[in-house]
């Protein structure tokens, strides 16, 4: 049975399961790497330009991991997520820079995502790498159709509520896929849980709030999970719903620092609510981290008991 | 309303034909040096590419001459430069500078998008849209004369007799052109400055190399940055060719009148290493390299602001294209703290190994040659 590699970075977290289940229900064996190690960032970052950002880097460390486990490698090519938008432009070359990084990888399948686009006009990538897997049409067909349902589920805003009794509210705004690697972001949503504050994450705020909030943006921002995260950030501080805002970034993150320096200026201007920005790389310590986050939420604990109208979020 | 514009290559030529086209008031913004360069990196974020740095440090320089209206590109691609104006506003309305920021769509995006935006600098009760898209077509006529102008002085500057001599015939023909403004006075500037260049001793025969240089359009075309490489290489008996100019980037069909490939043929050829637009020059870098390599280039140099996205795209990918495409590709990566003794030196050593390159191709045809 063929075995088809994803490596677990970039938008895996958000897409991995519409990408198994296409995988899966064509009959082929569906291999993730594993969690990210600290092997893993090494080679990857031994491997890639050194000017690339930490996501690409971890992203080179997993796909070399499956060089061995897998026959063929799927990255696909997210061109846009949502309507108007456009994708950091490490999503658009990705393909081409997994091809150029080792010649005796397996394979490359590169389908494109073009998700604000008719769906027409990229699922046919699709069904036509499912046919060079050897699948019939009808299984192609099938495939296809279970990995667009799967992408239903990928896209819609995480469930349960945002507010929570225990502790204060913190808002810790990134890109998904530094925070759901244990080892990128260090544990850092669990971290702030165990100091006694619940995380507030950017794929909770409903799009509708997110939309609302850059509509008062003088120009528009034109990256997909950029202006989410500006956009829930934004939210939070002027709807008072967290006591202070961590911003986490990656080393060389193009985007990533344009609207760090948005946020802070438009946190300078509004007064709101504390920020606090991070940036990791792959000599981040974890002590550092630590530190730094236990300071910025005792500071919010001493604002909040100081002066309760100012940084409601903590009673609320 | 005293306008400043930043400093890219041509630019300011093109700046002043605008002005007077339309009687604007303006002000020439300072040239970069190291001090603008120190201004512009404390007060910009870190990771921000270097033309938002340098491009910062001038402002400054020029808010403080007196300039009210800050005008800077836009776009609306997937690279940074469409937010730095934004950005910038941020930054400079922080340090407490009043002044209004216009970003000009290029009109590449779309025209009616370049139209709104150069609205705000040229109202619409001063000049009315036939004389606007008139005078705009001129105008850029007028950039393509110049970087052709351009084009045909890096080619014979490798080649001059008398050293400075392509200079000299390049600042003649610029300042002729400089001074047409009509059509029929563009056409008739446009065979005076070819005069000007015939007049030049060309030593066609001389041994040489040929170069292209690729890359982000900002560094590959303001000599601060990239330590005048056409004038050094142009010293070293080295044929240029360059693959971005301002009137490619600005061309709305993307023809590529100075390259002479235009987009859709740049990416064909970019395609078995890149297959997606990146944003920014990326494509058209890689496109490119792929080009001069077809046309038996003996070397390549890209040129990159640090951490830049699309070009650090284009420099992952431009190691495939220099190993299968077998020519020696050198990619130069800079930022405020570059220096020019390192770029030099590897640029020295590029040359040497297309030197060493070329004799090997050149024995190895005498010795067939021999045998047959």
């Amino acid at each position: 049975m063929t075995r088809v590699g994803l490596p677990r970075a970039l938008l895996f977290h958000q897409y991995g399961d519409a990408w198994k289940s296409f995988i899966e229900t064509l009959g082929l064996e569906p291999v993730v790497s594993s969690t990210t190690t600290g092997e893993i960032l090494t080679s990857g970052t031994a491997h890639t330009d050194n000017e690339s950002c930490l996501p690409v880097k971890v992203f080179t460390g997993h796909l070399l991991k499956l060089k061995e486990a897998a026959d063929a490698i799927l990255v696909p090519r997210v061109v846009t997520q949502n309507r108007g938008m456009k994708s950091c432009p490490k999503y658009l070359g990705l393909p081409d820079i997994a091809r150029a990084i080792d010649h005796d990888l397996p394979p490359i399948f590169a389908p494109v995502m073009d998700l604000a686009d008719r769906r027409h006009k990229w699922v046919n990538d699709w069904y036509e790498m499912a046919l060079r897997f050897g699948a019939s049409q009808s299984a192609a067909r099938a495939a296809v159709k279970a990995m667009l349902a799967s992408l239903k589920s990928c896209m819609a805003p995480l469930a349960g509520a945002a507010t929570t009794d225990a502790g204060f509210n913190v808002g810790v705004a990134g890109h998904v896929y530094n925070l759901q690697d244990p080892r990128v972001s260090m544990g850092l949503l669990d971290r702030i849980r165990v100091m006694g504050a619940s995380p507030l994450v950017v794929e909770k705020v409903p799009r509708r709030l997110i939309r609302r909030e850059l509509k008062t943006l003088e120009r528009k921002i034109r990256w997909d999970s950029e202006s989410d995260i500006v956009g829930a950030v934004l939210h939070w501080s002027r709807s008072r719903s967290v006591a202070g805002v961590i911003y986490l970034s990656s080393f060389a993150c193009g985007p990533g620092s344009m609207i760090g320096a948005l946020i802070e200026d438009q946190f300078g201007r509004e007064k709101s609510v504390p920020l606090m920005s991070i940036t990791l790389d792959e000599h981040s310590g974890e002590g550092g981290l630590v530190t730094r986050i236990e300071a910025f939420l005792d500071m919010l604990r001493y604002a909040s008991a100081n002066d309760p109208s100012s940084a409601a979020g903590g009673a609320r | 309303m005293k306008i400043a514009v930043p400093r890219m290559g041509n630019l300011s030529l093109i700046i002043k034909d605008m002005v007077q086209r339309f009687d604007l008031d303006y002000l020439e913004t300072p040239p970069f040096t190291e001090q603008t360069m120190e201004i512009g990196a404390a007060l910009a974020p870190e990771f921000a590419c270097l033309p938002l740095k340098a491009v910062l440090g001038t402002f400054v320089g020029a808010l403080a001459m007196g300039a009210d209206t800050l005008v800077t590109g836009g776009g609306h691609g997937p690279c940074r430069f469409g937010y730095y104006g934004e950005i910038q506003r941020r930054i400079l309305e922080r340090e407490g500078h009043d002044f209004r920021m216009v970003v000009l769509e290029p009109p590449s995006v779309s025209l009616r998008a370049f139209h709104d935006s150069i609205r705000s600098v040229i109202p619409r009760e001063q000049v009315g849209f036939g004389t606007l898209a008139r005078e705009l077509y001129l105008t850029l006529s007028k950039v393509l004369l110049l970087d052709m102008l351009d084009k045909r002085a890096l080619q014979l500057r490798g080649l001059e007799v008398v050293a400075g001599s392509v200079d000299e015939a390049l600042a003649d023909a610029q300042e002729i052109v400089s001074r047409a403004f009509t059509r029929k006075e563009l056409s008739a500037a446009r065979k005076e400055g070819d005069a000007r260049f015939r007049e030049v001793e060309i030593e066609w025969d001389r041994p040489h190399l040929k170069v292209g240089l690729v890359g982000e359009i900002f560094v590959v075309l303001e000599t601060f940055f990239n330590f005048d490489i056409e004038h050094w290489l142009g010293r070293r008996n080295v044929v240029v060719e360059r693959s971005v100019t301002i009137s490619d980037t600005c061309d709305p069909f993307h023809r590529n009148p100075v390259f002479g490939y235009p987009e859709h043929m740049v990416a064909r050829m970019a395609k078995p290493y890149l297959s997606h637009e990146v944003g920014g020059d990326g494509l058209l870098t890689v496109g490119s390299s792929v080009i001069f390599a077809r046309r038996g280039f003996d070397a390549v140099v890209h040129f990159l602001p640090f951490t830049c996205m699309p070009e650090v795209i284009a420099k992952g990918v431009l190691g495939r294209v220099s190993q299968e495409l077998e020519m020696p590709v050198l990619s130069l990566s800079i930022d405020e703290q570059t220096g020019k003794a390192g770029v030099e030196t590897r640029l020295e050593a590029l040359l040497d190994l297309a030197w060493s390159n070329k004799a090997k191709s050149l024995h190895a045809r005498a010795e067939l040659q021999a045998v047959t």
